[in-house]
């Protein structure tokens, strides 16, 4: 029960913190609203404002649950002591929009609340979301992190999760997540009164709140709704500053906007038609700048982090542009095609598997938004016309990732576009409102939705009340705790674990490095599944015989282009005269284009290891030695694994007048044996790396081979899950 | 608009070109094929051990905590060897004081697949480790192994307090 009671606190404290900062900033900007408006206006502009704070807290290395605390205090305190403001009144909404509204919003608000109270089972919450809020907090701070490319994104919303936390663990962080949900219904809400059509308002708040995909992810410590609260916020305050046109109205847009940024990298829109809407309403360029600049003073520092530590100010992304070491751009462009498709071979049922199915694509926004398209009608008026149009701005980064929840953010233009089209008829939207609700109710979904479809299918009261004893709830609706906890009770403290699959690193204070989470990662896990994998092992030998010759430097290019996703693998590069090799001293300089800093895996003499060219091989690459001194040399030999057979082969050198000449081409393909020690050659490099755990599925490709001669591997088996095994090396 | 799109491209393109690093130093060799012995074989059966009881094959009790059991009067375990180069016979077990008062000095054999490979005379109690080396023709690389000790009295049907056993390198 102390738990729960946590967790209320730790959230309560951040979201009146939030609230706190907001009126601070609304009453020192003079911005005049109504009531109705002023309360999740203040809320998201706040967590904005607050979570500059925890940014600067963290980069000082200050995140102690005092200076924490005491942070949010200070900010409550001021919030208290200032003059109250004057708010106008809200117009009085009727007794049936109240009790439409009110029934069907109290409750799914119950559904999501214990929800967000109980113990927190998200994949994504209880992974990387609060994983990193958790090192932030064992640090006190940020670290450069480079074996998790989540560690990368901006975390604008995580930041609130660090007090939050701090305070209250897991669920306090869902519950500041709920706060955002609730904050975007009253916002829809308050719009629709604005522009003088409550029903349109309530019918746009309810169909985004109940909206099954927003109460999956608004009850858990993801993101996306929080992401969805902050756009919208952009949103209405472009359409205050329109109506009161002061210039310090712009401030609370641009440092939305910004914020937008800072939440979710694919918000970046918003903050494109605020500069457009502010440009085109003012016809200045003063007001645009404005906006420019606050929005810089919210992303900028996400950027600069990004840019000073992994090289890129879009990491994980933009690899391509901004070359790293820390995310291989094969994997990117893999990556990214992956979440264009999730798995779909065509994209003609996307939208029966986003309303009604969900399992391809996890959630459905719901069966109502197939009236969809008869939000065009809404056009005939000028909020529809720009809520279309900011709606239309934000979903068009949507197909970059299809997952449903990343719709969210263009649900409340959607919503009360489709709210605005049938506003003249009350009957219509009140039925809608209830029709959306009775489908979005679990009990109901669950008779038409996918089997797969993420969605909530609990009331967990007894979870959230702690009646449940949480590790029981934990380890029966986590997929990823149970994993976690092996790691937790097995690894010597401070050790890290390789897993090919994620677990809730929430819930363990190991570093947890998996596979596919960084280039280190995936490296280190070729050169694991190696051991037992034939088509990455060095099975073929391709040697190069050409007359003596004098060179200083030697090249071997590549010239062919390939089709995705092959590429070039070199385990070893070796270079001969008369049958002996030349022995590799520490004068040598290698180079390789593309992926030059890998290039050592050639030359490292470990059947374990290779360079990869880690893009799709395309004409032009090359992995070049320069010997230091003239060495004879009359044979190249590379060895290489067999999964790739479009790739040509060249050996140059480079003559006396600085230029590349031609060799030899056309190496002879000969097959080469594989020792059994590949095994432990591979678990030999993992522990040479600092890494002496393992942890296998038993779902994972290779896991059986593992499991029936661990020792063969170097390993021992330390201990094992219901899916689980965990390994240490013996050495 | 053009000409700025390609400028801003151009600029980025040379900021993420300079991320291109040094040429590389060879690195250090790893062992060749033929030398490559990472670690010392260990078949060592701690009682700890999550799979501990897969080994077993006779006179190891479930009187038990997380890192010792109770025996009978011939505990046995049964491991594989890699290599039957340099074996080492390695126990690590406590005669506990008040069982011991009721035995009173004890002997105890060690064996390996069922042949003695030394006796030893224990006459006060306490945490004991023995450890000796093994004749590699009583092995078999990559057969089963049996290793075993042989208390002469036991009380209680209880003989000792076994910790861990097996062989080491």
């Amino acid at each position: 029960m102390r738990q729960a009671v946590a967790a209320l606190f730790g959230a309560g404290f951040t979201v009146a913190a939030c609230y706190a900062a907001g009126t601070l900033v609304i009453d020192r900007l003079g911005a005049v609203l109504r009531r109705d408006e002023r309360i999740p206006l203040a809320f998201v502009l706040g967590a904005a404002c607050l979570h500059l704070v925890i940014f600067t807290i963290l980069v000082l290395h200050l995140a102690y649950w005092p200076v924490l605390v005491g942070a949010l205090a200070v900010i409550i305190g001021l919030s208290l002591r200032r003059k109250a403001q004057h708010s106008k009144p809200a117009p009085v909404l009727s007794w049936p929009l109240r009790v439409v509204f009110g029934l069907c919003a109290g409750a799914f608000s119950i559904l999501y609340l214990v929800n967000a109270w109980a113990p927190e089972v998200s994949p994504d919450g209880g992974g990387y979301h609060l994983g990193l809020v958790a090192r932030e907090l064992r640090n006190h701070g940020f670290e450069k992190i480079t074996t998790n490319m989540y560690a990368m994104l901006s975390q604008g919303v995580e930041m609130l999760y660090v007090p939050a936390f701090a305070i209250g663990r897991h669920s306090a962080a869902a519950l500041v997540h709920f706060a955002f949900v609730i904050a975007l219904a009253l916002a829809i809400l308050a719009y629709g009164r604005r522009i003088g059509k409550p029903w349109a308002g309530a019918a746009g708040a309810l169909l985004t709140f109940a909206s099954p995909v927003v109460g999956a992810s608004g009850s858990a410590a993801y993101v996306d709704v929080a992401t969805a609260a902050i756009v919208f916020a952009v949103f209405y305050w472009t359409e205050i500053w329109d109506e009161q046109k002061e210039m310090s109205m712009l401030i609370p847009v641009g440092l939305l906007a910004g914020y937008a940024y800072a939440a979710k990298y694919t918000a970046f829109t918003i903050g494109i038609y605020a500069l457009l809407f502010v440009a085109w309403r003012s016809k200045r360029l003063r007001p645009v700048l404005l906006v420019a600049g606050c929005a810089l003073v919210m992303a900028g520092p996400w950027m600069a982090r990004n840019w000073i530590w992994y090289q890129n100010p879009l990491a994980p992304f933009g690899n391509w542009l901004f070359r790293n070491p820390y995310i291989h751009i094969i994997f990117e462009q893999g990556y990214s095609a992956s979440l264009r498709s999730y798995g779909m071979p065509s994209l003609g049922p996307l939208p029966l598997e986003l309303m009604m199915r969900g399992g391809a694509t996890y959630g459905i926004i719901g069966p109502v938004f197939l009236l969809l398209p008869a939000a065009l009608m809404a056009l005939r008026y000028q909020a529809g016309r720009r809520l279309l149009l900011a709606g239309a701005l934000v979903f068009s980064t949507y197909f970059a990732n299809i997952g449903t929840r990343f719709l969210i953010p263009c649900l409340p233009f959607f919503s009360l576009a489709i709210g605005l089209a049938f506003s003249e008829s009350v009957p219509l939207l009140g039925a809608m409102m209830v029709f959306h609700a009775v489908a979005s109710w679990p009990p109901v979904m669950n008779r038409y939705v996918n089997l797969n479809c993420w969605r909530l299918v609990r009331f967990p009261y007894k979870a959230a009340l702690r009646i449940t004893p949480p590790e029981k709830f934990l380890m029966e609706n986590s997929y990823g705790y149970a994993g976690a906890r092996l790691i937790e009770e097995h690894v010597p403290k401070g050790e890290p674990v390789l897993t090919m699959t994620g677990v809730a690193e929430s819930y363990t204070t190991h570093e947890v490095l998996v596979s596919f989470q960084s280039a280190s990662n995936q490296t280190l896990a070729d050169t694991v599944n190696m051991g037992w994998d034939d088509q990455l092992q060095p099975r073929l030998q391709r040697v190069f015989r050409f007359e003596a010759r004098p060179v200083m430097r030697m090249r071997v290019l590549q010239t062919a282009q390939a089709e995705d996703p092959e590429q070039w693998n070199v385990h070893e590069l070796r270079f001969f005269h008369q049958g002996k090799e030349l022995a590799r001293n520490p004068t040598w300089r290698l180079r390789a284009w593309p992926n030059p800093w890998e290039v050592q895996f050639a030359f490292d003499n470990s059947l374990a290891t290779r360079w990869r060219s880690q893009e799709v091989a395309f004409p032009g690459m090359y992995l070049d030695a320069d010997f230091g001194s003239e060495q004879m040399v009359d044979e190249v030999r590379l060895l290489t694994s067999t999964d790739f057979d479009r790739i040509r082969l060249r050996v140059e050198s480079l003559n006396s007048s600085s230029a590349w000449e031609k060799v030899a081409e056309n190496p002879k393909v000969e097959a080469a044996s594989v020792p059994s020690a590949i095994r432990l050659m591979a678990v030999y490099e993992m522990r040479e790396r600092g890494i002496r755990n393992l942890l296998v599925y038993d779902s994972n490709y290779g896991a059986d081979d593992f499991a029936k001669d661990p020792e063969a591997w170097g390993l021992k088996l330390v201990a094992r899950g219901e899916d689980t095994r965990l390994y240490r090396t013996i050495w | 608009m053009r000409r700025l799109v390609i400028a801003i491209v151009a600029v980025l393109a040379e900021t993420g070109c300079q991320n291109m690093p040094e040429p590389y130093a060879a690195p250090a060799q790893r062992p060749a094929v033929e030398n490559f012995h990472p670690y010392r074989m260990q078949a060592i059966v701690s009682m700890s051990d999550d799979d501990a009881e897969t080994h077993f094959v006779q006179d190891i009790t479930p009187l038990a905590t997380s890192s010792w059991r109770w025996t009978g009067k011939k505990p046995t375990v049964r491991v594989k060897a890699r290599t039957g180069e340099d074996l080492r016979y390695t126990i690590d077990f406590v005669l506990p004081e008040e069982h011991f008062r009721k035995t009173g000095p004890v002997n105890i054999a060690f064996l390996v697949n069922d042949r003695v490979l030394d006796r030893a005379l224990y006459s006060s109690a306490g945490s004991q480790h023995f450890e000796k080396r093994i004749p590699p023709d009583w092995v078999s690389v990559d057969q089963d192994i049996t290793v075993a000790a042989e208390i002469d009295k036991v009380s209680a049907d209880l003989g000792m307090v076994l910790v861990r056993i097996g062989i080491t390198q």
